[in-house]
């Protein structure tokens, strides 16, 4: 299980191979930038991609992103070679479908980490669960390194393909599998990466009010992990991923309601049709160090800018 | 490899002589020929007897033509259905690997026998218990003769004691471990949306078809069907539309000059065509072409059969 | 559900017609309370099994030892066993309990218990956790929503719910035991659930496969048992197709039509079992009332 936690509201995933998304990577204010080796590279520039990793990371993280960089499922070997560097956060794999595979990995990564200088254990492993074989050995895929330290998938394109069925049909295909991944990351303490189902027929991927929407409805579920393709669905999963401050209130709040309940020696109380109790305490400590979490991330994100707006300046 | 095309298997009892007499005119692409359920206990011995030109019947169509056996009748009921023309048994109540096993061994001996080459005979395997839902991992891999799986969630609701209400779907678990399970081990989910599979009824062809459609968003193959009535429209609702064909060949074409001009990730009617979505083209059009050819040799067999 | 702490609550708890008493020594008893809770309760499972209702108690399993210490007695039918997280901690309770009948003169292996997989890990090991002792009688999810952390989606749902009721339901299926819905009431806490909603989240529980189901509070019992029980309507509907099936097949057909629906042979075993459910269910109320009014109960 993660010692920390860590601020992954916010994300944009774009082809290493294209400059332009790369080179202002660094101004669009998201929690980490996923630079893609993977689907979004065509197979004949697959060597030349991984070379850029390396700068890129210095690139992508001016304004205080994590850099992550999802690699190929069939080039491993080359492509951890190619981007293992300082300042790389978190490699994600996609189409996970043995835990063997990721025990490959690790032992991989640690190899690297140790060769090139970095604090071993720092790499984190996404290990994307988008098949159904992956689904039937999610648990195994989730325990296989404690690298794994968000954890999700059993949705999307490739599932979709592995199943035959088609995407944005009004009514949630993938209970099952998702559920099956939700509850292994529970099992093992870590982060699940997953959200209520909206029915999204259009499959637009830059609405920003829809992007709020979802991740607003993610974060009363207690969910904390955001991504997308498109720059104008940062911003509103910043803020829909980030307590408000009546939420903070209010869970302050619970906590004295809480304090006083303790010295009563009741097991609980209601107010104004709200339960006080231990588990409501327990949701608004969470809540309050989740809060705290996201304030300090965004106060490294504006201090990194206003670094890079001095430097130019 | 050749692409299975089995998306309605019409299920008649085979004591019903008019049922069976012309389960081939409707364009089922299987039919499942009854001894089990479908037959009442007194009519059981005479029914056997009744398979062998009923086979040859029901394949007049060109569909493949399966008997559901009894499961505590197994070898005489395998015995009395392998002719030629047979594609297959279904095995109702499965509920471990060694239910498989035997089904699969029987097959091979009768196979033998009858001079047909052995392994040629196909399983499609009914789960009806919780036991057997949560074991199917083992239940589809125990033989490479596994070509589908379904639940029968009528016997299924009845083992749990359910009493199904069309308001709450108590098969979402159930059914998307099947197809789960069935899928990563390369054989063929079959099955149909709440509320048809525990309350099966007669609807007009749209909502059939919106049925169906569900059904196969839920990553189904095909549906067993109890009644003549469904298959035309389980037929359209598991054959890609002709505006998905369209769509994914723009697809595949905007993919394509994507590549060339060296992105692999490119804006498309709102969405982000990538190899994933390129590679979802393909199975489109693929299965577009293999149900077309598959309708043209049943149309061909039927037009054939009928003068 | 009863807090063991309160006996006049837990005595009185029988007449709300409640087809089990369940002494809970975990979630509603504080902690500075449970020893006192413990010392008194075998006398409180003595008196409340007088009026011939079943009495479990809720253990946690982190407490295992103190609290089986404090319960088990000839008069008790089983417990609750919450918070699990391993097989090695059923395996851990199963023996406490052989143990605890050897001395205290209960016939061995008479002792039920029910576990409650209310934590994330006893979901995920579900099978193995109800596969480990041959006392189970049931699983229940408990207050999964809470100890999970679980919380309602836009459409009032609580996340991940309908993937771990109907999981608990299989399992509880591929093992031959009944599954008993959990404490919430959809939209509503379970403490806070009205009559209506307790009667609702029961027919909805039926509809998948629970056999019953837990109340916190007295009001929702009346409810709960009704949603719980098929209504003489169903039973009646069941009792009219059972037989126009039944005539098809002396004619020897096994398949019929009522209007466009399609009775087949599991429809018509669904409609035996729902009658001999709802005569079940009568007869076991029956017996409650003749035990509240202290009239001798036959043996089942």
């Amino acid at each position: 299980m993660a010692d920390h936690i860590a601020v992954h509201r916010s994300g944009l995933t774009m082809p290493v191979v294209t400059p332009r998304f790369i080179d202002n990577a660094w101004r669009r204010g998201c929690d980490f930038i996923n630079m893609d080796l993977e689907d979004s590279v065509p197979q004949h520039t697959k060597g030349y991609a991984r070379t850029l990793i390396k700068d890129a990371i210095t690139n992508v993280t001016k304004g205080g992103a994590e850099a992550f960089t999802r690699i190929n499922h069939d080039l491993v070997l080359a492509d951890l070679e190619g981007i293992i560097w300082p300042g790389l956060a978190k490699v994600n794999y996609p189409k996970a479908e043995y835990g063997e595979e990721i025990q490959l990995l690790d032992r991989i990564i640690s190899r690297l980490e140790q060769e090139r200088g970095i604090r071993p254990g720092t790499v984190e492993i996404g290990a994307d669960i988008e098949t159904s074989v992956g689904v039937a050995n999610a648990y195994d895929i989730a325990a296989a390194s404690p690298r794994v330290r968000e954890f999700g998938g059993a949705g999307g394109y490739d599932m979709s393909r592995d199943l035959g069925v088609e995407m944005f049909v009004g009514f949630d295909q993938f209970v099952y599998g998702k559920g099956e991944v939700e509850l292994a990351a529970l099992a093992l303490g870590l982060e699940p990466h997953t959200a209520p189902f909206t029915a999204n027929t259009t499959g637009s991927v830059g609405d920003p009010d829809r992007a709020f929407r979802e991740a607003e409805a993610a974060r009363k579920c207690g969910f904390r992990v955001g991504g997308g393709l498109h720059p104008n669905v940062v911003e509103p999963q910043t803020r829909g991923f980030t307590p408000t401050q009546e939420e903070v209130d209010e869970a302050h709040q619970v906590l004295e309601q809480y304090r006083q309940l303790e010295v009563s020696g009741e097991t609980w109380a209601e107010t104004d049709g709200n339960i006080i109790d231990r588990y409501e305490a327990a949701r608004a400590r969470k809540l309050l160090a989740w809060s705290k979490l996201c304030a300090a991330r965004d106060q490294e994100k504006a201090e990194a800018f206003a670094r890079v707006e001095a430097a130019e300046a | 490899m050749s692409m299975l095309i089995r998306r309605s298997n019409l299920m008649v009892p085979v004591t019903n002589a008019k049922f069976a007499a012309g389960a081939w005119r409707h364009g089922a692409d299987a039919i499942t020929l009854d001894l089990e359920d479908g037959v009442v206990p007194a009519l059981k011995a005479g029914a056997r007897e009744l398979v062998r030109d009923a086979v040859a019947v029901a394949g007049k169509g060109a569909a493949e033509v399966f008997v559901r056996v009894n499961k505590e009748f197994l070898v005489a009921d395998v015995e009395a259905s392998t002719w030629p023309g047979l594609a297959g048994i279904m095995l109702p109540k499965v509920e471990s690997a060694e239910d498989v096993v035997e089904a699969s061994d029987a097959l091979t001996s009768a196979e033998r026998r009858r001079g047909i080459e052995p392994g040629t005979l196909s399983l499609i395997l009914l789960l009806e218990s919780a036991n057997a839902v949560f074991r199917v991992r083992e239940i589809i891999a125990a033989s490479e003769r596994v070509s589908q799986v379904g639940l029968d969630e009528s016997d299924l609701s009845a083992s749990l004691g359910i009493s199904p209400v069309a308001e709450y779907d108590p098969f979402v678990y159930a059914r998307g471990r099947m197809a789960i399970e069935a899928t990563a081990a390369g054989v063929e989910p079959i099955g149909i949306a709440h509320p048809l599979g525990t309350l099966p009824r007669l609807l007009s062809g749209d909502d059939m078809l919106k049925v169906a459609t569900d059904s196969k968003n839920l990553g189904f193959k095909g549906i067993i069907c109890p009644h003549t009535s469904w298959v035309s429209s389980v037929n359209t609702a598991f054959t890609p539309t002709e505006s998905q064909v369209d769509f994914y060949t723009q697809v595949r074409d905007v993919f394509a000059q994507a590549i060339a001009a060296g992105t692999a990730a490119v804006p498309f009617a709102g969405r982000m065509i990538d190899v994933p979505v390129d590679e979802w083209a393909k199975v489109v059009i693929a299965t577009s072409t293999a149900c077309n050819l598959r309708d043209a040799e049943k149309q061909t067999a039927m037009e054939a059969a009928s003068v | 559900m009863a807090p063991a702490s309160q006996p006049e609550r837990a005595v009185a708890a029988p007449k709300s017609n409640t087809d089990v008493v369940l002494l809970d020594l975990v979630e509603f008893v504080a902690e500075q309370d449970k020893p006192s809770a413990r010392e008194g309760l075998v006398e409180i499972v003595r008196q409340v099994r007088e009026s011939g209702t079943d009495v479990f108690a809720l253990v946690d399993s982190e407490l295992l030892y103190a609290d089986l210490h404090a319960c088990v007695c000839p008069e008790l039918t089983g417990v609750v066993v919450s918070h699990l997280e391993s097989v090695a901690q059923v395996e851990e309770a199963d023996s406490l309990i052989s143990k605890l009948e050897d001395e205290r003169g209960i016939p061995p292996g008479t002792l039920e218990m029910v576990f409650s997989l209310d934590t994330a890990q006893a979901n995920q090991d579900a099978f193995e956790i109800a596969s480990a002792s041959r006392r189970i009688t049931g699983l229940t999810l408990g207050r999964a929503e809470l100890v999970m952390d679980l919380r309602p989606e836009p459409s009032g749902e609580i996340h991940l719910m309908q993937y771990l009721m109907q999981k608990l339901i299989t399992v509880a299926g591929a093992i031959g035991v009944p599954a008993y819905g959990a404490w919430w009431r959809t939209p509503d806490r379970g403490l806070l659930a009205t009559p209506e909603n307790t009667g609702e989240a029961a027919l909805r529980g039926r509809a998948i496969g629970f056999k019953g189901s837990f109340c916190v509070l007295e009001n929702q019992v009346a409810p709960m048992n009704q949603g719980f029980t098929p209504s003489a309507q169903e039973a009646t509907e069941a009792g009219k197709l059972l037989e126009s099936y039944r005539a098809a097949v002396s004619e020897g057909t096994a398949s019929i039509r009522q209007g466009d629906r399609i009775i087949d042979s599991g429809t018509a075993l669904r409609a035996r079992l729902l009658i001999d459910r709802a005569a079940a269910c009568e007869a076991h109320d029956k017996a409650k009332v003749d035990a509240l009014a202290g009239r001798p109960v036959p043996a089942p």
